[in-house]
C-alpha cells in the first residue's frame, strides 16, 4: 500500500519535475533571494560581501525624498490610469457589441496598438510629444495652448498617462468583448419588455453583468499600473526627470539596483515594499467589490 | 501523505538540481582547460567591449584592431559593441564574472569602479617604452585609484568649446564673444522669437561644472554635494536668467531637438557649447551649415572649460592578461593612437601624437585643442554620478522657473546627500 502511494506520488512529480524545476529556479528563487537582499547591504562588484543589517534598509525608505516622490507619482498614476482605462475598454466594447456595420474591423483596428511593444511606443510618442510634433500641432490648429510634453516637469506624467491609456484600454476591451458575448439575450429582452431604453439597458444589464470581469480588469490593470517602467525610463532616459517628475517606485529600485553601485539591498527593500503596496490595493479592492455583489 | 509528498518532491527536485549544476560545473572547467591550453599554442582571444560610434569612428576602430593582430598574430581581438546602458551592462557582466577583458571607462565613472576592486592595476606592465609621460597629465590622473596606482590609459578625449553660426552673426553684424557678458548681449540680438534662440545651452552638471565653480565656489566637497553655496547659486543664476528674463537661451527639447549639436545644425540656436564630436555629426548630417568655434567664453577673465576622457582598462578577473596588456600597450601607444585619432573624430592623449597629427592648428579642432591646458576633467570622486543625478533632476526646475535657484539646488543638494549618506 505504501509502496503503492510512493510510486504513485514519484511519477507525478517526475512528470511535474520540469516545470517545477523552472519555476522554482527563475521564480520562487529570485523572490526568495530578493527578500534575502532586502535585509542585508549588498555589495556585488569585486568581493561580493553580504552584511546582515536587519530593518536598516526598510527605515531608509522612510526618510528617502525620493522614495516618497517615486510612491506619490506612481499612486498619482494608478488613480488615475486605472478607472480611465477600465471605463474606456467598457464603453469600447460595448459600442463594438452593438452590432455596427464593420465592427470587427474596428475590434481589429482598437486591439492594434496593444500588438505594438510598449518601447516602440513610446519612441513613436516622443515622437508626437515633441516641441513641433504631431499633437502640439494639432493643438495650435484648434487654437488650445501647447506643451513641451516632455521636458515640462507638469506635463511629462501626464503625457505617459494618455499614452498609456490609449495603449492598455484595448487588452482590456478583448476581455470585456468576450465576457459580453456570455450575456444572454433573454436578460436584454426582459429588460425590453419592462420598458428600459439602450442607456438603461447598458447600466442595469450589462454592467451589473460584467462586474466580476471588471473585478479581473481593475486588478490586472492596479498590478500593471504600479509596475510602471518601461515608459518613465524611455521618456526621461533612465532619470526620472524632469525634476522627478517621472520617477516611478519601479524606476527607481532600478537605478538603485544597477546605477549606483552597493545598493542592491535597499533596491530589494523598495522593490519589497512595492509588493506589499500591491497586495494591499488588490486586497482592498477585492472587499470592495465582493461587497457590493452582494445585494 | 502530505509530508511524503513532499519528501518526494524534495528529492525529484534536489536531485535535478544537483545533476543540472554538476552538468554546469563539468562545462566550466572544460572550457577552462581550453583556454589554458589555448594561451600555450593556440591564438588566444581578447574580449574588448565598448560604445558603438558612427560608422566612421568604427572603421577606424577596427583599422587600429587590424593594425594590432597583424603585429600580434597569436592574440585575436573580439570587439563587443554595448550600444545602450553601457555601465549597467559591463557592471551586471562583471558581478556574473563574464565581463570582457578589456574596456571602455569613461572618467565620470572610474572612481567608482576602481574602489570596488574589479580593474587590474596597470602600473607593473608599463615598460619604459610605452612612455607614461608622453600622455596629458590631468587626463591620466583621472585614472589614478586612491592607492596611486593607474587603472587605465586614456584613449582620446574632448573638451568644450563655443558653436557659432557664421551667417546668423553676419547678418547680426555682431563679433565672436569673448566673455559670458558679451556671450549673454550677443544672444539677445541673435534671438528671433521662439524660432531661433541666441544660445542653445544643456541644462546638466556635465555641461554646466565649470561655469559653477567659476565664482569660487565648489560643486563637491569631501565626495559630498556643496553646490547649494551662494557662491554656485551666484554663478549659474545668469544661465538661468538668460532662459526666463532675456529668453534668448533655450534647452534642445523647447524646440524639438535632441541635444545641442543637433539644435545648432537645425538652425534653432545661434551658438552652443558643444565637443569634439559634433564636428562629425554637423558635417555629416547638416554638410552646408557655416559655422565656427571659438575657445569657451571667459568668466571674471578667467578661462575655463570641461574635459571628457575615456580609458581602456582591464578586468581583474581576466585569464588573458598578458595578451589584454598587449592590446591596451598598443591602443593607447604612439602607433595605436595615431591610427584611432588620426581623422580627429577623437582627439590623442599622447603630447607627442597629438603634435604630429597638429589638430591645435586645425580651424575647427583648435580652440578644443587649446581648452586642454586649462580644462576641468569631468570627474570628481566616488560619489558624482549620484551628486550629478540629483543636480540634473531639480536644475531643471529652476531653469524653467518653477522655483528660485537656491531653493532647488538646496533641496537637490540635502537630497544628494541624503542617498550618499544611505549609501554607505
Amino acid at each position: 500500500m505504501r509502496k503503492k502511494i510512493w510510486r504513485e506520488a514519484g511519477a507525478s512529480y517526475l512528470l511535474l519535475s520540469p516545470t517545477l524545476f523552472v519555476l522554482l529556479l527563475f521564480i520562487i528563487g529570485p523572490i526568495l533571494f530578493a527578500v534575502f537582499l532586502a535585509f542585508h547591504k549588498v555589495q556585488l562588484l569585486g568581493t561580493a560581501t553580504f552584511e546582515f543589517v536587519g530593518l536598516d534598509n526598510f527605515k531608509r525608505i522612510a526618510g528617502d525624498l525620493r522614495a516618497k516622490i517615486a510612491l506619490w507619482n506612481t499612486i498619482k498614476y494608478v488613480a488615475i490610469v486605472v478607472p480611465c482605462q477600465t471605463i474606456l475598454a467598457l464603453v469600447l466594447a460595448a459600442t463594438l457589441n452593438a452590432g455596427l456595420k464593420g465592427q470587427k474591423w474596428f475590434r481589429i483596428i482598437y486591439f492594434l496598438p496593444t500588438l505594438t511593444s510598449s518601447a516602440v511606443l513610446t519612441l513613436i510618442f516622443m515622437w508626437m510629444y515633441n516641441e513641433n510634433g504631431l499633437i502640439n500641432h494639432l493643438l495650435e490648429m484648434f487654437g488650445l495652448p501647447t506643451y513641451n510634453w516632455i521636458g515640462d516637469p507638469k506635463m511629462a506624467l501626464n503625457a505617459i498617462m494618455m499614452m498609456n491609456i490609449w495603449s492598455t484600454a484595448p487588452f482590456y476591451m478583448v476581455i470585456y468583448l468576450a465576457a459580453l458575448q456570455d450575456i444572454p439575450d433573454s436578460l436584454y429582452e426582459a429588460a425590453e419588455l419592462d420598458g428600459a431604453n439602450s442607456v438603461q439597458k447598458f447600466w442595469y444589464v450589462t454592467v451589473p453583468y460584467l462586474r466580476p470581469v471588471t473585478s479581473f480588469v481593475v486588478v490586472m490593470g492596479l498590478i500593471g499600473t504600479f509596475q510602471l517602467f518601461d515608459q518613465s525610463y524611455i521618456f526621461s532616459g533612465g532619470s526620472g526627470g524632469p525634476n522627478n517628475s517621472t520617477l516611478t517606485v519601479v524606476l527607481l529600485i532600478y537605478q538603485y539596483a544597477f546605477k549606483t553601485l552597493g545598493t542592491m539591498g535597499y533596491a530589494a527593500a523598495l522593490a519589497v515594499a512595492l509588493a506589499i503596496i500591491i497586495l494591499v490595493a488588490t486586497l482592498l479592492q477585492r472587499k470592495f467589490s465582493k461587497e457590493e455583489s452582494l445585494y | 501523505m502530505k509530508l511524503k509528498k513532499w519528501v518526494a518532491a524534495a528529492g525529484v527536485t534536489s536531485m535535478l538540481f544537483g545533476s543540472a549544476l554538476a552538468g554546469c560545473s563539468n562545462g566550466e572547467e572544460k572550457t577552462a582547460g581550453k583556454a589554458n591550453e589555448g594561451a600555450k599554442d593556440e591564438k588566444v582571444e581578447v574580449t574588448l567591449a565598448g560604445w558603438g560610434g558612427n560608422p566612421t569612428e568604427q572603421k577606424l576602430l577596427q583599422q587600429t584592431l587590424d593594425e594590432f593582430e597583424k603585429k600580434h598574430p597569436n592574440i585575436k581581438v573580439k570587439y563587443e559593441v554595448i550600444s545602450d546602458q553601457y555601465m549597467d551592462v559591463i557592471k551586471t557582466r562583471l558581478v556574473g564574472g563574464e565581463g570582457p577583458d578589456v574596456f571602455y571607462l569613461d572618467a565620470f565613472e572610474a572612481p567608482a569602479l576602481i574602489k570596488t576592486g574589479v580593474l587590474e592595476p596597470l602600473d607593473h606592465y608599463v615598460t619604459d617604452d610605452f612612455d607614461i609621460n608622453d600622455f596629458e597629465k590631468p587626463l591620466l590622473d583621472a585614472f589614478k585609484g586612491e592607492d596611486g596606482k593607474i587603472y587605465g590609459f586614456p584613449k582620446d578625449y574632448s573638451t568644450l568649446a563655443l558653436f557659432y553660426n557664421k551667417k546668423m552673426f553676419q547678418e547680426a553684424g555682431l563679433e565672436v564673444p569673448k566673455t559670458w557678458d558679451e556671450l549673454r548681449e550677443a544672444a539677445k540680438k541673435l534671438t528671433k522669437g521662439k524660432k531661433v534662440y541666441g544660445f542653445g545651452v544643456a541644462p546638466e552638471l556635465a555641461r554646466l561644472y565649470y561655469i559653477a565653480e567659476s565664482k569660487g565656489g565648489k560643486v563637491v566637497t569631501d565626495n559630498k554635494a556643496s553646490f547649494a553655496d551662494p557662491k554656485v547659486v551666484e554663478a549659474l543664476q545668469p544661465i538661468v536668467d538668460m532662459h526666463l528674463k532675456d529668453k534668448s537661451a533655450a534647452q534642445p527639447s523647447e524646440v524639438g531637438a535632441g541635444w545641442g549639436g543637433e539644435m545648432f545644425g537645425q538652425g534653432k540656436a545661434a551658438m552652443v557649447i558643444e565637443g569634439n564630436w559634433a564636428i562629425p555629426f554637423l558635417k555629416d548630417t547638416f554638410p552646408n551649415l557655416e559655422y565656427g568655434t571659438a575657445e569657451v567664453p571667459t568668466i571674471d577673465g578667467k578661462k575655463a572649460t570641461m574635459a571628457y576622457t575615456v580609458a581602456y582598462v582591464m578586468n581583474k578577473q581576466s585569464k588573458k592578461k598578458k595578451a589584454a596588456w598587449e592590446l591596451i600597450s598598443f591602443l593607447t601607444g604612439k602607433e595605436g593612437m595615431k591610427i584611432w585619432t588620426s581623422k580627429g573624430l577623437a582627439l590623442p592623449t599622447r603630447k607627442s601624437v597629438a603634435a604630429e597629427l597638429g589638430f591645435d592648428k586645425d580651424e575647427l579642432r583648435g580652440p578644443i585643442v587649446a581648452g586642454a591646458s586649462y580644462a576641468t576633467v569631468w570627474q570628481n570622486g566616488t560619489n558624482l554620478p549620484t551628486i550629478t543625478n540629483n543636480f540634473n533632476n531639480q536644475f531643471v526646475s529652476a531653469f524653467l522657473g518653477q522655483r528660485s535657484l537656491a531653493d532647488a539646488l538646496k533641496e537637490a543638494q540635502e537630497t544628494a546627500n541624503k542617498e550618499i549618506e544611505g549609501n554607505k
